[in-house]
């Protein structure tokens, strides 16, 4: 039998990486630069908070991106709200993997009554409309409390559920195999099966989830921020958007006040996007190189044709 | 098995190319008229958001019932006019006195009235809207009693426990008078959605449906000449936001509404159809909890903290960056200036200071024992002057007045961050007393008479302590004098003794400032004058302009008349 | 059996847990309706008394009532009898009259939108998996980006290019009420298409991408499994392998996301319909929440549970049709 896909079995990151990609370079330098800018661009520019009688300015050498309603520059907010943003997609983006990882791998190893009972409670959690929890959450907590880490919070409990269930299923696919089983055999205790033979073949799609988390969060604090429930006194891309948005930035002209943030998130999310491309493509490898050029080469002979249709058959 | 996957895909595809079919095909499929034969129709937003269900139900004040429902397809006894200081105007009374002490209220009602179906209006069905009202306390907003009798056809005497000389406004100018002879059938008329309204008003209902109603002229109206409508039809619709209401304006698609636009000045000189009318709506002022003896806590007990922002916003800038200098000066008396400058006693309270006096409210600051600190900030005691005001995200106006007060109190050592809270928590945090400071406006009461804005806003029954509902005074001020002098205002109707008690309240107030204005908030309205044209102006405010102000639309509707050409 | 017995649990749970929290979540939320009207009211310029909260009071009936088992109790009983209450908003109209008016708004743009962007983005992802390294495969990426793109941000931009601008599509409603009257009829249904059009776009713009990539993902996988290899190998036709062997083992994992989307078709359709003043169930959750209309937000909660919950069930019967190994292990 033609040996298709290389087992990713147990060799380290660097050796799964596509030999050259371009998808990744670009994309860890788009995103790399905008978490840079993130934490290094507060401390370069002004007070985003200061107001001035100079307002609805065009962009400028004094106003890179203008001034807004209140005469506040844009690129200061815009360097302010980035980190918001970003700090939110991070936090979210660990906590949800933290806990996919506990309901989804732990209990697909454990199996049992744990496992039907953390099966359930996904299932559950996925059916539940997250939305409208969001809502009602957010109207629950005072607003003074309402800060970065409680919408991060809030999107966490939302998106979870979806990954753990993905992690469940390889999970199961995974304790099965021979090399596990041989472990368990061979007297390991569960932690160091759970932690040396099972984790690292799950990093890679673990490692879209938390990438894809990341980009979900982000677009989730905008969303919320447009309904008027996102962080309260703090600069988000989200709460950018929804001032220019209710001062009717675009109606008035004020492209510089709306289109910035929205940019930065989607050039963010898309350089997010590239790099799980190539994520895919480790946990994949048939992504990488099976096209059916590629497959008509390997020139089957009747034989395995034939020794192919005797197991399909099975 | 294989023919349903067929089913599947063959299903799927069908559907995708019908889908794009039909998208494609319709998108090139005209614009609309508005016009529908000869009959003029003009369309009207009065803020809703959604769809429509159908209640018109005038007695109701839920906001449940239609907005028409109230002025245009039912009427009251008499019109008052919000927008300057008038007289009451006749619509379904001609006349109306008291007796000496304010116990007996007589009044003539109108004859020649008929309701839309055909029946005689008369004095019995105004005496028995006004018993319908005290046999059903959940509809009595006033909460007052009082037994009516019509003495005749023409003649109904209201008769009350007690001097009440302030329910007049309420009773004659904010209720409906429904038929008795519809009405008496109604078991429960709190529940009663009315979807065929039988009324006297100049319009009736003449098209429902959720996403818009369409009201047509009342042919047996009682009024003539200028009194009688003249537009055929009205219709009324919902948008969501801001933006799609601008488009309906600049598209010609809306002949009145009133939003709040910033860049209404120039749509209007961009499109020469387009007028507005800036109407002095109610005094836009930071409320503060200020009464520590009813548990408000924080540095905004002290009065000289509120006198320090009394001084230390810049005015010009508020108002030129939040409303687009649409707003016009107040008075530290809590009084529009243009409507109620008559009752305003002292005239250094007439105004108010239009730049920020950073010095002023330092040193207010300094004799009242706050001492500055080194990070810029007062604090006296171990507190620091830290304050926070709550305001409705959202509404676009008070969120930026908050942002520029945050920058303007800063150099005055006043330390304000802002809580953008939903409009339910932020009632929520007034009604019960547990905020700092919150935005929000002076709101007149059944007419512009000052007592209602005194009573509602001063007066200790209308309070209660942090933590327990207060209808309307939520500052929770109390002071003896002020209450003293609003129960004076009520015991009469004589103008000039009210106005010596107006003088007193205002002198507390300028003192204690329990809510610090800041200007008086635009209404702005727009219209659209190529279909209609006798909108109310600047200068001639007959009506309140707003098309969501109950009773004020029937006066604008009958008062406009079709466009000629 | 044992699948069955889970599927079945599952449902149950799941429909307990949805009524439960629709229950205890207005009862933890802030304010009450009477505040609400009453600093409404005061906005409109209706006169407010001490009594105008009394009289409100007993008009919706509101003021307490009973301990938090009683009413559960009392809830569970009128969800039995599909009494939903009567909302408070639009007082005296009962819950399923107000929601009735405002789904099928929703159900049909949204609805449709999603099911036009699922089949779009499935399609041209089997046709990307199928031919790799085509035009078509090649531009998978950059559709990913505007899914990373903010919808409302995007939907806000064309609306103001499209009908500001360009007045190429109307900005606001679901058909011109001008002209037409809802009902059966050639110009409404062709008016609302038209109204439903923009929007619709938004979504399907804003979604295909995944669908996309997913499809073309597993396409990909698939047509390296053995059984592809065999059937090609055989000399099928082309078309027959894409369809009957790859495709329609590739759509398995994208169905039952479909589900999933599918079922929030109504939760989702907040931020759009506030965009477009469409008249649908997302406004009116809006408007519910921000008015303290507790009876709607339950009725609306419950019928995004139940859509949900009714998108699994027919994934879990379409999966049981197309793959029958589903059918082998019950």
């Amino acid at each position: 039998m033609p040996s298709v896909a290389p087992s990713p079995g147990r060799t380290s990151i660097a050796a799964l990486l596509p030999s050259r990609s371009p998808k990744l370079v670009v994309g860890l330098a788009i995103a790399g630069v905008i978490i840079a800018w993130a934490i290094v661009g507060p401390f370069l520019v002004r007070d985003p908070n200061a107001i001035s009688t100079d307002w609805f300015a065009h962009p400028s050498a004094a106003h890179w991106l203008g001034t807004n309603q209140t005469g506040q520059d844009v690129w200061s907010q815009l360097a302010y709200g980035t980190r918001g943003s970003l700090i939110i997609g991070f936090v979210v983006g660990i906590i949800a993997t933290v806990f996919s990882g506990v309901f989804g791998v732990l209990g697909g190893y454990i199996g049992g009554a744990v496992d039907e009972g953390f099966a359930l409670f996904t299932n559950v959690v996925l059916v539940i409309p997250g939305l409208p929890l969001v809502i009602v959450i957010g109207n629950y907590v005072p607003q003074n409390h309402r800060g970065l880490l409680l919408i991060a919070l809030v999107l966490t409990i939302t998106s979870w559920a979806g990954s753990a269930r993905v992690l469940r299923a390889v999970t199961l696919s995974l304790r099965n195999r021979d090399y596990v089983a041989a472990s368990r055999v061979s007297g390991e205790k569960t932690w160091r099966i759970l932690v040396v033979e099972i984790l690292p073949n799950l990093v890679p799609v673990m490692a879209s989830q938390f990438v894809f988390a990341i980009i979900f969060a982000i677009l989730g604090e905008a969303g919320l921020s447009f309904l008027g429930l996102g962080a309260n006194g703090t600069f988000t891309l989200g709460t950018m958007l929804f001032q220019a948005y209710n001062d009717l930035a675009l109606t008035q002209g004020a492209w510089w006040w709306f289109v910035p943030p929205g940019l930065m998130i989607a050039l963010f999310g898309a350089a997010l996007s590239l790099i799980n491309f190539s994520i895919d493509e480790i946990i994949n490898p048939k992504l990488r190189n099976s096209t059916r050029a590629a497959r008509r080469k390997w020139g089957l002979t009747a034989a395995q044709i034939h020794r192919l249709e005797q197991e399909n058959l099975k | 098995m294989s023919l349903s996957k067929k089913r599947l895909f063959l299903g799927a595809t069908a559907l995708a190319a019908a889908a794009a079919l039909v998208l494609t095909g319709c998108s090139s499929d005209g614009s609309s008229g508005n016009s529908s034969g000869g009959a003029t129709t003009i369309t009207l937003f009065n803020g809703s958001v959604g769809n429509f269900t159908e209640n018109f139900n005038p007695l109701l004040s839920t906001g449940a019932e239609l907005q028409p429902s109230q002025g245009v397809l039912y009427e009251t006894l008499f019109y008052y006019n919000m927008a300057r200081a008038q007289k009451p105007v006749p619509v379904l009374g001609t006349a109306y006195s008291w007796n000496a002490d304010g116990t007996q209220l007589t009044i003539t009602t109108r004859s020649g009235v008929t309701w839309t179906d055909g029946q005689p209006f008369t004095a019995k069905d105004v005496a028995f809207t006004f018993t319908l009202f005290q046999k059903n306390p959940g509809l009595n907003t006033t909460g007052a009693t009082w037994t009516a009798t019509a003495t005749n056809d023409n003649t109904v005497v209201l008769t009350f426990p007690s001097t009440s000389f302030t329910l007049e406004p309420q009773l004659l100018g904010n209720m409906a008078m429904v038929p008795e002879h519809i009405w008496s059938k109604i078991a429960d008329p709190a529940k009663e959605t009315n979807t065929s309204p039988v009324g006297t008003g100049p319009y009736k209902l003449k098209s429902f449906s959720a996403q818009s109603y369409v009201l047509t002229r009342n042919p047996t109206y009682w009024g003539t000449g200028d009194e009688a409508p003249k537009v055929e039809n009205v219709r009324y619709i919902s948008l969501a936001n801001a933006d799609a209401a601008t488009s309906a304006l600049e598209s010609g698609q809306i002949d009145w509404m009133g939003s709040y636009l910033p860049t209404l000045k120039n749509i209007i000189k961009q499109h020469p159809n387009l007028s507005y009318v800036n109407t002095p709506d109610s005094v836009t002022d930071i409320v503060a909890c200020s009464n520590a003896a009813l548990g408000c806590t924080g540095p905004q007990t002290d009065p000289a903290v509120r006198q320090a922002i009394y001084y230390a916003m810049d005015r010009t800038q508020l108002n030129t960056q939040a409303v687009a200098g649409f707003a016009e000066p107040a008075s530290a008396a809590l009084l529009v200036p243009s409507v109620n400058g008559d009752n305003i006693v002292d005239q250094a309270n007439a105004s108010l200071p239009q730049t920020a006096d950073v010095a002023k409210a330092k040193s207010v600051l300094e004799a009242a024992g706050w001492k500055l600190g080194g990070n810029g900030y007062y604090s006296k005691g171990g507190q620091e002057l830290d304050l926070s005001v709550n305001v409705v995200t959202g509404w676009t106006d008070y969120d930026t007045d908050c942002t520029l007060l945050q920058g303007q109190l800063k150099p005055a050592g006043i330390k304000l961050s802002v809580n953008q809270v939903a409009q339910n928590a932020w009632s929520q945090a007034e009604v019960s007393g547990k905020f700092q400071l919150s935005l929000n406006s002076i709101n007149p009461g059944a007419s512009p008479s000052p007592y209602f804005i005194y009573n509602n806003y001063l007066s200790t029954s209308n309070t209660a302590k942090a933590g327990e509902s207060a209808t309307t005074n939520v500052s929770r001020y109390s002071n003896p004098t002020v209450d003293a002098a609003i129960k004076d205002v009520a015991s009469t109707n004589d103008p000039a003794k009210q106005k010596v008690d107006y003088g007193v309240i205002q002198a507390q107030i300028v003192k204690d400032m329990p809510y610090i204005p800041i200007y008086v908030n635009q209404a702005l309205t727009q219209f659209n004058n190529s279909r209609a044209t006798g909108w109310p102006t600047q200068d001639n405010l007959y009506a309140f302009p707003e098309p969501w102000k109950a009773w004020d639309n029937g006066i604008v509707l009958k008062a406009i008349r079709p466009a000629k050409g | 059996m044992r699948f069955y017995l889970q599927k079945v649990l599952f449902y149950v749970v799941a429909l307990w847990f949805a009524v439960t929290l629709n229950f205890l979540i207005p009862r933890l939320m802030p304010g009450n309706p009477v505040d609400v009207l009453i600093s409404k009211m005061g906005a409109a310029g209706q006169p407010v008394t001490p009594a105008t909260r009394k009289a409100l009071e007993i008009q919706l009936g509101t003021g307490g009532g009973g301990n938090w088992f009683g009413q559960y109790g009392q809830y569970l009983n009128d969800l039995i009898h599909g009494n939903l209450g009567v909302s408070l908003v639009n007082y005296p109209a009962t819950v399923t009259h107000v929601i009735g008016q405002a789904l099928p708004w929703t159900i049909a743009l949204i609805g449709l939108s999603t099911v036009i962007a699922f089949l779009l983005g499935v399609g041209l992802g089997m046709f990307a998996g199928w031919r790799r390294g085509s035009w078509l495969d090649n531009l998978i990426p950059a559709t990913t980006v505007l899914q990373a793109v903010p919808y409302f941000w995007l939907a806000l931009i064309l609306v103001l290019f499209l009908t500001r601008w360009h007045q190429w599509f109307p900005y606001a409603g679901g058909y011109d009420v001008a002209s037409t009257m809802p009902g059966v009829s050639l110009r409404f249904v062709g008016s609302a298409i038209y109204y439903g059009f923009l929007p619709a776009c938004t979504i399907v713009i804003s979604s295909i991408g995944g669908w996309m990539l997913g499809m073309r993902n597993m396409m990909v996988a698939t047509l390296s499994e053995d059984y592809v290899v065999a059937a090609e190998a055989k000399g099928l036709r082309p078309r027959r392998v894409r369809l009957t062997y790859a495709a329609r083992n590739a759509v398995l994992p994208s169905l039952s996301g479909f589900a999933i989307s599918l079922g929030f078709v109504v939760a989702g359709s907040i931020v759009t319909e506030q965009v477009f003043s469409y008249p649908g169930v997302g406004q009116l959750l809006w408007t519910s929440v921000s008015n303290n209309d507790y009876a709607l937000m339950q009725g609306i909660f419950l019928v995004i549970s139940l859509s949900v919950l009714a998108a699994n069930l027919i994934v879990d019967l379409l999966y049981a049709l197309i793959d029958p190994r589903t059918r082998a292990r019950a």
